[in-house]
């Protein structure tokens, strides 16, 4: 009657709290081997989520940590939590028992618990070791003192969307998870969540071109998400200011960035934040680059990008606006004085159309168009004005123009509307203002009167075959030349980068003047100087600009820290849904059409610079959170934030159960209790009023680990109850519930009243009862204690009704003092039911250990005076209060009891 | 002493002590202190990776003493320990430095300031590190038997659980026969069985067990000796005798309180306890016809405060007996609370009241009155519900009394060095998590000495108490904590505080030249270092604790 490979026997045992720990250290202290099979992530039951325990008032914790460590750091004792117990066959001596493994989806030989990831998680899920008072993330610890101490994901379906958004942003933006944030209106964490890979949520939020959109999974099934949209609401229902400063290592190491555009603000956030000082060098006299001086006023208004860059700032960025490098400072200067430079310059230069009048008054490059209008220069637009171009940028010259007072604006462009690269509903907004484009066209000549421009010459243009971009080559039609009068012509082209200055370092440049940088790293051909944004890729969006920041910061911190450059992973490509997904799809979720952001109109905003988008409210905000996919599912989203986090990689979204099979000579059940459903006893007005909770939820609002760090405040208003009653058999003792005694409330609620005083020294505590049921050592003193030193009263008598008072939210107790016959009512502030408890075992996990149960519920037991602790199958023993209503002290005499009978019963003597 | 070659370990924890503390600079800090040969840092010290780390630095660097910095020794001293011993190095020669749960997680704000005291810790750490001795964990044999102290059903039970696994028992009994109290009882209402016939078997079962030695008629001299060889001195009919054991349970039980002159008990003819009404119900004789019974005689009451646990199940009991065989019969039972814990209580509450037991409550403020002269006539009470007095006719009166500690136990206690309450209970070693242990290694307890209990419950303890006994039994031998007390007995004077402040009895004064000194058994030791610092001539130091070490430690964090 042997088991294991080293010939000892075991045992298994079901059930990881107090009780199951003694019977396993008992055990193991003999010598057998013990499997502790246990469902919960972690060991410790019921009593680890108990503050203190009656009757010496010991903190549950400090008494049970000590026996769960010594039961996980114990030679003869294997811990299988988070597992459950399926099959089991054989008898006494030989029993096979088959136990599934759940998968965690994090790999705990690599998990170290350290709770980094569970920061970053997005989803929030009522905390049931907290009684649901308070919450914990889809990936979690158990609880703080977890043994062992181990994460878990609680993923409970599969993601319905391929999270292709995350994939098709050039920065890989957790897009369902500040989505999920939103939507759970968690506006702090969503931003902070966005601000993980991009320091500009907000202006990010309104200038986007969002590409996550056009790969959004959804957009298969009806409309894909506002992503972009959703991004601007954590921002607008939360202000940046209230984001708080982490502390930082420093590393001494210094760093100038030259340019405070989106790539250079970047580098400077990112390497801030790993603790290395950061220097900005702007030429411009604010700072913003492009987003300050590009993109106008109605598009992105400045106090949001002011604030954003203000963060950056606060995280000690140094910002010296002003100064242009080459001119007032050397890159020589620079190199000498700063461990590492990154250079952001971007393209400010414009470019000619060269044709003839183009230097006359009156015709304006359109980017230095957009950034004297920006700065609040004066610009002197007409009341005509062309704009040439057919961009972005010819489209924010042509709407800043109107905004200035042009009457008519009219873009020529000399293909037509589907070459177009200006956004199409861009070009559709400028449209609504009353801006006329002239597709097909191109100036030839300008010409003056009075050395004033006064008309501009076109030719009409017809499309030839495609040129080296792609799009068709416009070719001008013989003979089409008109004239048309004009007194501003913006001449919206193109950008140049402005780069002389980095020859005399060595910077190796491409032909268009754009510094070349190694890709994956963005380190140029210089040592210690990187460069990133549009004067590498030429005019790009500030995303990408955003994404090359990153990657340069992550190759200067590598730099600075002497490690070798590591190139960035190419992410992966964003997945579409299959013909059968789609279909699929639609069927497990209604159609739902976006949430169109509301716009001022096109009459009233262009008579100044209000930003044209209004903003969600917050229901549309929410509302259009509610559409993405990913979100739908309970539990973890797979938006991988954890994964993203973990350092020691222990994250293992494709983990599957596992079953074991373990060889056993006995078993003991110590599953413990559960706490009686109260829905039945809807007089106590438990679920309605608010001020009326369970002795469970009491404990976890003193426990200083608990939900509240040991505030006991009621919930109707967060005040500190003075009076506070406790009713006892709840459901127990009641026919029609639990006709039996729980045994141990009496004990609790005089405990509980004890820490309510505790807590605040005077509260006064009223017990309801039937019996007092101090029956064990020390409890009648105990007792007397409670009302001697701790304002604790009892009152003989069973409430019949609670009703509320609604005017300070105090529960009302109707009752008959039984011992003077009297019908009685009671108003205090807050009420403790002392819920019923029941066996923690159902039918399928008595039927798998092949046990029996008594009618309420308990593990039967044949002969209670010989053997009290058997079932009535041989070998499996049972203890705890899934064998009776005990309190701690029984139930650990009883496991180390079932450890005994078992121990007796594999021992082969007679 | 060789000279100390120390490899230190500094732990990032990830974020955890990373990102507050700068760990690259406490390396480097270090390497410049005296006997530091190596130091390393790593993103987690307790991963497999940084285990392997700890192993291989004591192998390529030669070290003979490893400080790691990081969380715990909560809950990753075992582990670093662990991988010294396989790497070779005695794991007393391992020091942890918690530079996390006392120093970046408490000072996440300033991390200029946590660096420094991190490094300051380290610093001590290290300080200590280098005046680490080896120890070794004694291990001392334990005598394959056991002696269990009273022959009730309890003791009976524990030592028949003992001897099916393979031990030799010594069961003691003071009274000539087996059963204890259970010999006067009737019925055993779990099972509604005859108490006799469960304490025959019991009795057969015992007697005919060749592991079991009982000794009747027995009363234990002396004990002398520890957990693993307890020399045991019996005095008995047969003269003296001896033998020796590994472990002790004690079940001697507890006695039922005769409540000499409380409602006319002793006095009036028809006044009887619960136990005296059993022996009269066990011989057949009818109970009465109008029978009353008082609940808490002696119990819960200003001179004897406790509840005795077990008196309401009896008083039930015995009211649904009388009722079952007398269905005419009128039973009363005057209770205060009524302790019908659990679920078989209750129903039997509930099943005594479908017989038409009467449950009436009273108070202590107004206890019932007797009325009679030679016996009890009448019984006067204030019935709470009808708030009115009532009279019950009575021809038997049972007065529910307490279980109450045996006088006996003060011999037991003084002779295994176990501790009484107040009441004269004895004390298990912890009311919650140690119900069946005493502070002293290798003495268990179980049953009615420890609190009054049913045969269920002090069954379920006589199984309790035997696995715990069994445990030094089964594995041959109990290992000794290697971080134990010294005495230096050229400095000892003798004074005794510190065998009057161990708690766990293993310090005595013993004859050493012409003085007493101060003995520590290590076998019993658990280096607390209550008696370290008690002592007033210095005399006693704790290993791997030593003044030496600590004040290094303290001069370092001033240096």
């Amino acid at each position: 009657m042997t088991n294991g490979k080293n010939g000892r026997k075991s045992v298994l045992v079901v059930g990881g709290g107090i009780a199951g720990i003694q019977s396993s250290l008992d055990l193991a202290n003999m010598g057998f081997k013990v499997y502790l099979v246990e469902k919960s992530p972690s060991i410790g039951g019921k009593m680890a989520q108990l503050d203190k325990t009656f009757p010496t008032n010991d903190c549950a914790m400090c008494i049970l940590a000590p026996k769960m460590i010594e039961a996980s750091s114990h030679d003869n004792i294997e811990l299988m939590t988070y597992s459950e117990v399926e099959k089991v066959s054989g008898k006494l001596g030989e029993f096979k028992v088959q136990v599934r493994k759940k998968s965690s989806f994090v790999d705990w030989e690599k998990c170290t618990g350290c709770g980094v990831c569970l920061e970053g998680c997005p989803v929030i899920i009522p905390d049931a070791f907290d009684q649901s008072i308070g919450s914990r993330k889809a990936i979690y610890l158990y609880y703080p003192q977890a043994v062992p101490k181990k994460c878990v994901i609680d993923k409970r379906e599969e993601r319905p969307c391929k999270a292709a958004c995350i994939d098709a942003c050039p920065i890989h933006t957790n897009v369902p998870g500040y989505i999920k944030l939103v939507e759970q209106k968690q506006f702090k964490d969503a931003y902070k969540l966005i601000r993980e890979t991009n320091p500009f949520p907000a202006v990010v939020g309104r200038v986007c071109y969002a590409p996550c959109e056009e790969a959004c999974n959804r957009g298969q099934m009806d409309e894909p998400l506002c992503i972009r949209d959703l991004k601007r609401v954590p921002g607008d229902q939360w202000s940046v200011d209230d984001l708080e400063v982490p502390t930082v290592t420093k590393t001494g190491k210094k760093v100038a960035v030259v340019g405070a555009g989106p790539a250079g603000l970047t580098v400077a956030n990112d390497l801030a934040l790993k603790g290395h000082d950061v220097t900005v060098f702007e030429a411009l006299p604010e700072p913003g680059g492009m987003l300050r001086v590009g993109i106008p006023e109605y598009r992105l208004p400045k106090a949001i990008l002011r604030q954003e860059i203000g963060y950056i700032e606060k995280l000690g960025v140094e910002i010296k606006t002003g100064i242009q490098v080459g001119k007032d400072i050397t890159l020589k200067q620079l190199k000498k004085d700063y461990d590492a430079i990154f250079l952001g310059v971007g393209t400010h230069g414009g470019m000619r159309l060269g044709v003839e009048g183009e230097d006359l008054p009156g015709v304006m490059e359109g980017i230095a168009f957009l950034r004297a209008a920006s700065l609040g220069e004066k610009v002197g637009v007409g009341k005509k004005v062309a704009v040439i171009g057919g961009g972005n940028t010819a489209i924010d010259c042509a709407c800043t123009a109107r905004r200035l007072g042009a009457e008519e604006v009219t873009i020529v462009y000399r293909r037509s509307r589907a070459e177009m690269p200006a956004a199409a509903e861009e070009v559709e907004a400028a449209e609504k203002e009353g801006i006329r484009i002239e597709f097909l066209t191109n100036p030839v000549r300008f010409s003056a009167q009075n050395k004033k421009l006064a008309q501009m010459e076109c030719v009409r243009m017809e499309l030839g075959e495609p040129d080296e971009s792609g799009r068709r080559r416009p070719i001008p039609v013989k003979g089409s030349e008109f004239t048309t009068p004009v007194d501003t012509v913006i001449a919206a082209l193109g950008q140049t980068a402005e780069t002389d200055f980095l020859k005399e370092q060595g910077v190796s440049l491409s032909k268009r003047g754009m510094i070349e940088v190694e890709a994956g790293t963005g380190a140029t051909s210089v040592e210690g100087v990187f460069a990133g944004g549009d004067v590498v890729t030429g005019p790009a969006y500030v995303v990408d600009a955003i994404a090359a920041g990153k990657t340069a910061a992550r190759s200067m911190d590598q730099y600075l820290n002497g490690q070798p450059l590591e190139a960035e992973k190419p992410a992966g490509e964003p997945e579409e849904f299959s013909k059968e997904e789609i279909e699929d799809r639609k069927k497990r979720f209604p159609a739902a059409k976006r949430v169109k952001m509301k716009e001022e109109p096109a009459k009233s905003r262009v008579a100044d610079f209000r930003e044209v988008t209004r903003g969600y409210s917050l229901e549309e905000g929410l509302e259009e959170a509610s559409r993405c996919l990913a979100g739908q599912v309970e539990g973890c989203i797979e938006c991988r934030e954890c994964e993203r986090r973990c350092e020691p990689d222990a994250i293992v979204y494709g983990m599957k159960d596992e079953v074991v099979e373990l060889d056993v000579n006995a078993i003991i059940v110590a599953t413990g209790l559960g706490l009686y459903d109260l829905s039945p006893l809807t007089e106590y007005g438990y679920g309605k009023i608010k001020n009326v909770i369970t002795a469970m939820e009491f404990e976890r609002l003193t426990a200083a680990s608990g939900p509240t760090m040991g505030e006991l405040r009621r919930a109707s208003d967060g005040r500190i109850p003075e009076n506070i009653a406790f009713i006892q058999c709840v459901g127990s003792r009641d026919l029609r519930n639990k006709a039996y005694c729980s045994s141990v409330c009496c004990m609790h609620s005089t405990k509980e009243a004890m820490l309510a005083f505790e807590h605040h020294p005077g509260t006064k505590s009223t017990i309801f009862y039937m019996d007092m049921r101090a029956v064990g050592k020390r409890f009648q003193e105990y007792i007397a204690r409670a009302e001697k030193d701790y304002n604790v009263t009892y009152i003989r008598g069973r409430p019949g009704r609670i009703e509320v008072n609604p005017e300070n939210g105090n529960p009302v107790i109707w009752y008959e003092e039984t011992t003077t016959g009297e019908v009685k009512s009671f108003e205090t502030e807050m009420v403790v039911l002392a819920q019923a408890m029941v066996p923690e075992i159902d039918e399928t996990l008595a039927k798998a250990l092949g046990i029996e149960l008594d009618e309420e519920g308990f593990v039967k037991t044949e002969d209670k005076l010989r053997q009290p602790l058997d079932t009535t199958r041989p070998g499996v023993f049972a203890c705890g209060f899934v064998h009776s209503p005990r309190d701690i002290p029984d139930s650990v005499t009883q496991a180390s009891g079932a450890a005994g009978r078992a121990a007796e019963a594999i021992s082969g003597g007679k | 002493m060789e000279e100390p070659r120390i490899g230190v370990f500094i732990c990032h924890c990830g974020i955890n002590i990373g990102a507050y503390v700068k760990v690259p600079d406490l390396v480097d800090y270090v390497q410049e202190l005296p006997n530091v040969v190596y130091s390393e840092r790593n993103l987690f010290t307790c991963s497999e990776e940084g285990v392997s780390a700890i192993k291989k630095a004591i192998k390529e660097h030669d070290l003979n003493r490893v400080v790691v910095a990081s969380c715990t020794p909560r809950t990753h001293e075992t582990l670093f320990r662990a991988a010294c011993e396989e790497a070779g190095l005695n794991k007393y020669l391992f020091e942890f430095v918690n530079i996390r749960d006392q120093c970046s997680w408490v000072h996440m704000k300033e991390p200029e300031k946590a660096t420094e005291k991190a490094g300051d810790l380290i610093r001590m750490g290290i300080a200590k590190a280098r005046l680490l001795q080896p120890l070794e964990e004694i291990e001392i044999k334990v005598a394959p038997s056991a002696m269990v102290i009273g022959g009730g059903v309890v003791g009976m039970e524990a030592a028949l659980n003992l001897a099916k696994q393979d031990f030799d028992v010594h069961l003691v009994e003071k009274e000539p026969e087996l059963g204890g109290t259970l010999r006067s009882i009737n019925m055993l209402f779990q099972t509604n069985q005859e108490a006799a016939k469960l304490v025959k078997t019991l009795a057969e079962q015992v007697k005919s067990h060749p592991r079991i030695k009982t000794h009747l008629s027995s009363k234990i001299k002396q004990v002398t000796g520890f957990i693993g060889n307890f020399e045991v001195k019996l005095d008995n009919k047969a003269g003296e005798s001896e033998f020796s054991v590994g472990t002790i349970i004690v079940a001697v039980g507890a006695e039922s309180l005769k409540p000499e002159g409380q409602y006319g008990y002793g006095k009036l003819a028809n006044v009887v306890t619960q136990l005296e009404l059993e022996e009269k119900m066990k011989k057949g004789e009818p109970a009465g016809q109008n029978v009353v019974m008082i609940n808490c005689v002696g119990a819960r009451v200003p001179e004897r405060t406790y509840c005795s646990r077990i008196c309401c199940m009896t008083a039930i009991k015995n009211a649904s007996l009388i009722k079952e065989a007398n269905p005419k019969a009128k039973v009363w039972v005057l209770h205060r609370d009524l302790m019908t814990y659990g679920v078989d209580f209750e129903n039997h509450y509930r099943r005594a009241m479908e017989l038409g037991v009467r449950f009436i409550r009273y108070s202590l403020d107004r206890p019932p009155e007797v009325i009679g002269e030679k016996k009890v006539e009448k019984l006067k009470v204030y019935h709470e519900l009808w708030r009115r007095e009532i009279e019950l006719p009575c021809d038997t009166l049972v007065l529910t009394t307490p279980l109450i500690p045996s006088e006996d136990n003060k011999d037991i206690s003084r002779m295994l060095k176990v501790s009484m309450d107040e009441f004269g209970f004895l004390l298990e070693a912890h009311l919650k998590l140690r119900p069946v242990e005493f502070a002293m290694d290798g003495v268990y307890i179980c049953g009615s000495v420890r609190w009054p209990t049913d045969v269920t419950e002090g069954v379920s303890q006589a199984y309790a108490a035997a696995a715990k006994a069994a445990g030094p039994l089964r594995m041959g031998y109990v290992k000794a904590e290697a971080i134990n007390a010294a005495v230096d007995e050229e400095a000892c004077s003798g004074c005794g505080v510190c065998e009057l402040l161990c708690s766990f009895q293993a310090i005595e004064l013993q004859p050493k030249g012409d003085k007493r000194v101060s003995h520590v058994n290590e076998a019993l030791c658990k280096g607390c270092g209550t008696c370290s610092a008690a002592c007033p001539s210095g005399a006693i130091s704790m290993h791997h604790f030593t003044d030496e070490q600590i004040l290094a430690q303290v001069e370092a964090l001033f240096s």
